[in-house]
């Protein structure tokens, strides 16, 4: 609340005193006069980080009652490490072991959606939803334990994920969780534990991604087979500025696998079944006809214009 | 029918005869280390071995492979067993992306077959065609003194088991 009331203070000092400051950078004079007789309601403190779209803690972690962690990240690992980084942020807040943790990265069924991963955005924005969910989870956690052990939080810690009291007594995760809804908004960020207490973060780890991408494993989305996956390719042309000017796919639409020739102005391409293409046709191999296995499926006309 | 030795395994293939290596490698083995780069032999992202030499498996037609030996990165070993060029990438965290790493490691294994010594020109010289954009180069050319260290180990010992 002191957060808010300190906002509220200078914003209403500038709409009084600052009117001929703000002139200069309003589109519209209308919009200004009506903040002047009128000035909105202050916006409530906007959450930090990626928590400001997704403000609920189920959108961030997950724990099920055999003690499973799942942290989801709407950002994808590009080789910048934030498979590892990410889950060390989780592991430090939760207080859980950095192997225990799964991390879920850009997956569009169960992750936020957090944009382009770009512009060094990641541990920003998703690294600080993640920390503070984490945070607050832990803090929910030592509250669960607090009331069913009838003992105030002070005498509780937490060790890799179980709440032990000064007595010996623990419940896990796992079983405080049991039948509790995560869908309560992270309203709280004063849990986080403070760099100087970080045992896990800001620590050198071995990268979670390298042994996957040195052996051979999937790791990337070229290794993604799915069932009836088909295959789409760019027909490109000879060169920039080249039009296509004929099109001619009577031939092609005949083909065994072939789905779909797609044409949308100079743009062309092909949608087959599997592994019909079997080498990569370059624009201007399929331009130029030649007789390759690809460049048969387009018979077309293309003549360059100057450009 | 070409018969296709890859890591050990057989392949009976009806693909056609000009297929690139890759594409079998890729879509019919379904192996990932190999990868699509350029597709013209100027990245080296889908090199592997073929009776341990280096080739770009993205512009040799599968044609010219029959009963030759192929070896992809599975070949060197596994996410749970990792060879040991590998084992010394892992070391020295030697990806970014790791996108380029393979083709680096298949000639890293290579040339540390030919000789477990290589002086700094050599693992140069013997890693020139494969592009890494990140920048890990420096960590690439640790792994693959690290690498060199595990062979000459390797090779000191099988000396002292034939004395």
């Amino acid at each position: 609340m002191t957060a808010r009331g300190q906002w509220e203070l200078p914003r209403r000092e500038l709409l009084k005193g600052g009117g001929a400051l703000v002139l200069y950078f309003t589109i519209s004079p209308a919009r200004l006069v009506a903040q002047e007789i009128a000035p909105s309601p202050p916006p409530p403190p906007e959450l930090p980080g990626s928590l400001s779209e997704f403000p609920f803690l189920d959108a961030w972690i997950r724990i099920d009652s055999d003690e499973a962690i799942t942290v989801f990240t709407g950002k994808a690992e590009l080789g910048q490490g934030i498979r590892t980084a990410l889950t060390q942020v989780a592991a430090e807040q939760l207080k859980v072991d950095f192997s225990r943790i799964k991390l879920l990265t850009a997956d569009t069924a169960q992750t936020p959606n957090e944009g382009y991963t770009a512009a060094s955005h990641s541990m920003e924005k998703s690294g600080t939803a993640i920390l503070h969910a984490a945070a607050y989870l832990r803090r929910m956690m030592i509250g669960l334990a607090a009331e069913e052990l009838g003992i105030a939080a002070d005498n509780l810690r937490v060790e890799d994920g179980v709440v032990i009291s000064s007595a010996g007594e623990r419940r896990s995760y796992g079983q405080l969780v049991s039948g509790k809804s995560l869908h309560v908004t992270v309203e709280d960020q004063t849990g986080a534990f403070a760099p100087e207490n970080y045992t896990v973060m800001g620590q050198s780890v071995p990268r979670v991604d390298i042994p996957g991408k040195l052996t051979g494993e999937p790791s990337y989305v070229h290794d993604v087979r799915l069932e009836r996956m088909v295959h789409g390719r760019i027909v490109r042309p000879p060169r920039s500025g080249a039009r296509l000017v004929n099109l001619d796919t009577s031939n092609v639409d005949q083909m065994p696998g072939v789905l779909n020739v797609v044409r949308d102005g100079n743009y062309l391409g092909v949608i087959a079944e599997g592994r019909r293409f079997k080498r990569p046709p370059s624009g201007k191999e399929a331009l130029r006809c030649r007789p390759i296995p690809v460049s048969t499926i387009i018979s077309c006309n293309c003549r360059q214009t100057a450009a | 029918m070409i018969t296709l030795r890859v890591n050990g395994s057989t392949l009976e293939t009806d693909s056609d005869p000009e297929t690139p290596l890759l594409y079998v490698l890729r879509n019919d083995m379904e192996l990932n280390g190999a990868k699509f780069g350029c597709g013209l032999g100027q990245c080296g992202s889908c090199t592997v071995l073929v009776d341990n030499m280096p080739i770009f498996s993205c512009l040799t037609p599968i044609a010219m492979l029959a009963d030759r030996d192929i070896t992809t990165l599975e070949g060197l070993g596994s996410i749970d067993a990792p060879g040991p060029v590998q084992r010394a990438f892992i070391e020295e965290q030697a990806a970014q992306c790791g996108y380029c790493i393979p083709g680096m490691i298949i000639r890293a294994h290579a040339l540390l077959m030919r000789n477990s010594a290589p002086d700094e020109a050599a693992i140069r010289d013997a890693l020139e065609p494969s592009l890494c954009r990140c920048g890990t180069h420096m960590r690439i050319l640790r792994a693959v003194r690290r690498a060199s260290e595990g062979f000459q180990e390797q090779t000191s010992a099988a000396r002292e088991r034939n004395r």
